[in-house]
């Protein structure tokens, strides 16, 4: 049985649909992560699930019960919130048994939860101190620990990493995957940072404009992206993306003429629509392009960022053009495992590999290239 | 009956008990809100409609009423003591807009890091929560011919000091001069507010720029306290609408009614006079004039509620 | 900082600008000054007109003395009290509850009384003057110290809510769905959540509470006409009659009604300004 059962679930505001029927399906001891550019309704779906948004239509089943349109505090689930919402007046002990204290249990029951989720967070120490005593790392915890404390059904966070620097987020995210393994339970968490949904997941879920773009794997959406967004979406640096004509299509393979470049033969999906003829966008990983001494698309490299182990070069690719861009020329980000001399103005020569490009319908709504293996 | 009736009551209990919880979203919000809208809408709101419908009619305030229609006001537009403290009330709108200037330059004066300077702020704030009566009768003494501090200030000059209150063509300025005291701290409160908000990266690249002195109050202070300054400018005007304290104890409108003001004619009509539908008719023409500022002033709020929200 | 602040190095500037400043405050203050000075003057000198120059005698003891004991100063002192006391907390009580409902809950209707509350703390006195001397007078309770608390009860209510209203509106919402989540009723949370955190606002909105109650004169001169009703402004008014030319005794009493205020104001300073700017609104 499934923990958590998104059905068809809608959140209109009048003409402005938040979430156009959304269908989801969480197994227990999951780690759920929805991602997503700003306003594309992730933290609305979270707030749905949570009951702090009453949804238009459609039903959210937690553990086979119907909550749709239950009380939040009777779904089973517990929240952590952006900005951890501690109450500034109350101690580390008193917050993370609020929950439990308005539930009416005993004294004696409140204290022995709390005590335990703070001795798994590491908080023993800190349970008789204010919020405001605390570090930023520190209250992140005890907002974890007030979930704890409830034993809920699923876990929700919306965002809780945002809040905190650079390397306190590196390490609560492994503090997190970790606290996910022991407790086995089920969560769903928001963010708008991919590494951490990279980091964390067992599977993504992409959101845009109220929408489920795709589900999967971290890896699986990385390497498959149903479509554009997808694909644009995941990946730091972000895919570059070419226009390209199809010049002929042969026994499930495309020859793709990119504009001002040589034609690539690229594999095709079973099923993939496309005629001679028509307009489609090729996708590249900067990884996937090299600098080469041999034969190649020409470009002038723009700038240089060197990372130390890695590098990446921003080259003008003249005779190319990117999807979206209006400068007519293409800006081609590239990702080299090494580090690499090429001075601002320097002529390279970029060749890849057909494999490893991605062929999009010139909507971008769909991938027509054919899975890579893995 | 027997145990009989036990097990619906407990079911009923039950019952009672998820009704409530289940409505208690809407309906503890909607109790708490009650008895303060209900407090609230009774003595003030409606109070204010009534006295429409009040204006419309003859009364004793104690007999029935006579209905009259419009005639409380036609009688009013003919009336020479309404035109007076119309006129009254007109010298007090145009002398309260001193206030805001007078104010922003005080809090610009005190607006200083220093050792005591803290404590010299907070003294000139006095006037603000002075009584009105108490600035009334500060002011009376202040104006006292032979004797009071102005008198003497006079003879110091050789002069002799106009006895204000019982000059018909000076007793209005004087008046609202006493208002204006605590009027001027109240926007100095404000302004100082204002002030402390000021973004200081704006004030940096104003010094950068060069900016100094009465260009940077010009071009760089001011319109970051446009906010205040129309708070200030909206909150003096209703002020001057509806003083009414302080002619009641420095004048009670005299000499001759010379310094009524509306507010003050209304209450008089009224109190003194037990012609309470023309004193409704006054204060209903007083709101309509304050009307306007009230208007002008919430929709700047809900203007501002909108931006921030 | 606005104006320029003046560098602590110079020191010779920084005492001559406090100077400045002081000197300009005796300007300021000088109507209150005159009457703290006349209110220590002795009678005799009053009776002979010697008010500015060296007392011959000092008068302020008796001055005092003579407000409590020949006016009907200290009742209308408690009256004051017993007035503007039951008032504040009532309004404490009412704008905490219709200030949490109208920064946290949405409901239809909502604007509306909002807009009531904000529009009604700007209607002048004069429209309601009849209608609440009506109701004082139905009700029973014209001329008691209840007519006086109720009106301001009612009224100041539009206020507070107004600032009780923007002050929850600003706490973190979360903090309210994170109650939610958890499961607490709303008077839960405004008992655990809300109380909690607005006791700051309360006790600036306290004072300032206390200030316009007290120093409230047109409807103490239209709801109560007995003395022993009566509170310290409408009791000023009345005392300008009977100590027409004792300017002494008049400046003592003006100084008696004065300082309650004042006196809450230097010990809550802080608190009573960000509550006027806070909210700025009222007249």
């Amino acid at each position: 049985m499934p923990k958590l059962q998104l059905s068809r679930v809608t959140k209109s505001y009048g003409a402005f649909h938040a979430l156009k029927a959304i269908d989801l399906s969480v197994d227990p001891g999951e780690f759920i992560v929805m991602v997503g550019p700003s306003g594309c309704g992730k933290s609305t779906l979270l707030k749905a699930i949570a009951g702090l948004e009453a949804i238009t239509s459609g039903s959210i089943v937690i553990n086979g019960r119907d909550v749709t349109s239950a009380q939040p505090s009777d779904r089973g689930i517990a929240m952590v919130f952006q900005s951890y919402a501690l109450y500034p007046h109350m101690t580390v002990a008193e917050n993370m048994g609020f929950g439990l204290r308005m539930a009416n249990r005993p004294k004696e029951e409140i204290r022995v939860a709390v005590e335990r989720a703070a001795a798994t967070l590491r908080l023993t120490d800190q349970l008789e101190k204010l919020p405001r005593q605390l570090s930023g790392g520190q209250r992140q915890r005890v907002a974890i620990g007030r979930a704890i404390t409830r034993s809920p059904e699923v876990f929700l966070f919306d965002e809780p990493l945002s809040n905190l620097d650079a390397a306190l987020r590196t390490q609560m995210r492994v503090e997190l995957a970790s606290l996910h393994a022991q407790l086995n339970a089920t969560m769903i968490y928001v963010t708008h940072d991919q590494i951490e949904a990279m980091t964390m997941a067992s599977r993504i879920v992409v959101l845009n404009a109220g929408r489920i773009e795709q589900v999967g794997s971290p890896l699986d959406l990385y390497r498959n992206p149903d479509n554009q967004f997808v694909a644009g979406f995941l990946g730091a640096p972000r895919m570059n993306f070419l226009a390209g004509t199809v010049e002929a299509i042969v026994g499930g393979v495309a020859t793709i003429q990119l504009a001002g470049a040589s034609a690539y033969a690229m594999p095709l999906r079973p099923g993939a629509d496309l005629a001679p003829g028509s307009a489609v966008t090729v996708g590249l990983r900067p990884e996937s392009l090299t600098p080469t001494d041999g034969a190649g698309i020409p470009g002038t490299v723009r700038l240089v960022e060197l990372l130390g182990r890695e590098t990446i070069l921003y080259v003008d690719a003249g005779p190319l053009r990117s999807v979206g861009s209006d400068t007519g020329t293409a800006n081609l980000t590239v990702h080299v495992a090494s580090a690499v001399a090429a001075p601002p103005g320097a002529a390279v020569r970029l060749r890849f590999n057909p494999d490893d490009a991605y062929l999009f319908g010139g909507d971008g709504l769909r991938t027509l290239s054919a899975p890579k293996s893995i | 009956m027997g145990s009989m009736p036990a097990l619906p009551t407990l079911i009923e209990g039950a019952d009672m008990h998820d009704h409530w919880r289940r409505h208690r979203e809407w309906l503890s919000p909607t109790l708490f809100i009650l008895p303060g809208a209900a407090i609230f809408g009774v003595v003030i709101i409606w109070s204010a409609l009534q006295s429409v419908w009040i204006s419309l009619h003859d009364w004793d305030g104690m007999g029935p009423m006579t209905w009259v229609g419009l005639g409380n006001f036609e009688e009013l537009f003919r009336d020479d003591n309404f035109y007076t403290s119309l006129k009254n009330n007109l010298i007090w709108l145009v002398v309260f807009m001193l206030a805001p200037p007078i104010g922003l330059a005080i809090a610009l004066l005190v607006n200083q890091q220093i050792a005591g300077m803290r404590f010299l702020k907070s003294l000139f704030f006095v006037p603000l929560v002075l009584a009105s009566v108490a600035v009334g009768v500060v002011f009376t003494w202040l104006y006292t011919p032979g004797i009071g501090l102005l008198a003497i200030i006079f003879s110091a000059f050789g002069a002799t000091a106009p006895a204000l209150l019982s000059d018909e063509r000076l007793v209005t300025f004087a008046v609202v001069v006493a208002a204006l005291w605590p009027q001027i701290a109240f926007c100095m409160v404000l302004y100082l507010a204002g002030l402390n908000g000021l973004s200081e990266d704006l004030i940096g690249a104003g010094r950068v720029d060069g900016a100094r002195g009465w260009r940077m109050l010009r071009h760089v202070v001011l319109p970051q306290l446009s906010q205040v300054t129309f708070i200030a400018i909206a909150v003096t005007a209703i002020g001057a609408l509806r003083s009414f304290d302080i002619v009641s104890v420095m004048t009670q409108g005299g000499p001759f009614g010379s310094s009524s003001v509306l507010a003050y004619m209304m209450y008089e009509q009224s109190i003194f006079s037990y012609r309470f539908g023309y004193g409704a008719a006054i204060a209903t023409v007083l709101f309509a004039i304050m009307a306007v500022f009230i208007a002008w002033y919430l929709q700047s709020i809900y203007k501002a509620e909108r931006g921030n929200g | 900082m606005y104006p320029r602040p003046i560098p602590q190095t110079a020191r010779a500037a920084r005492a001559l600008y406090v100077a400045l400043v002081a000197a300009i405050l005796v300007v300021w203050l000088a109507p209150l000054l005159a009457i703290i000075l006349t209110s220590l003057r002795a009678t005799n000198d009053v009776a002979s007109g010697n008010l500015w120059g060296w007392p011959t005698e000092f008068g302020a003891v008796d001055n005092y003395e003579r407000v409590f004991t020949q006016s009907p100063m200290a009742r209308f002192f408690l009256n004051s009290l017993m007035i503007t006391i039951p008032a504040v907390i009532g309004v404490l009580v009412l704008s905490t509850l219709t200030g949490f409902v109208l920064a946290k809950y949405r409901f239809p209707g909502g604007r509306a009384v909002f807009a009531m509350f904000i529009g009604g703390n700007f209607l002048p006195a004069q429209i309601i003057m009849i209608p609440v001397r009506n109701l004082m007078l139905t009700l029973g309770i014209y001329d008691t110290h209840w007519a006086l608390i109720i009106f301001h009860v009612a009224f100041q209510t539009g206020f507070a809510t107004l600032f009780m209203r923007n002050f929850i509106a600003a706490l973190p919402g979360e903090l309210f769905e994170a109650a939610r989540a958890e499961g607490a009723s709303p008077f839960q949370t405004l008992r655990h959540v809300v109380i909690p955190l607005v006791r700051p606002a309360l006790g600036a909105l306290a004072i300032l509470i206390f200030t316009f109650i007290w120093n409230d004169y047109f409807w103490a001169v239209v709801l109560v006409v007995n003395d022993t009703v009566k509170p310290v402004t409408a009791g000023l008014a009345n005392l300008r009659g009977e100590f027409v030319s004792q300017w002494n005794i008049l400046s003592a009493a003006t100084v008696v009604v004065a300082v309650p205020p004042v006196v809450m104001f230097f010990l809550m300073q802080r608190h009573f300004i960000s509550g006027l700017t806070a909210g700025a609104v009222k007249g």
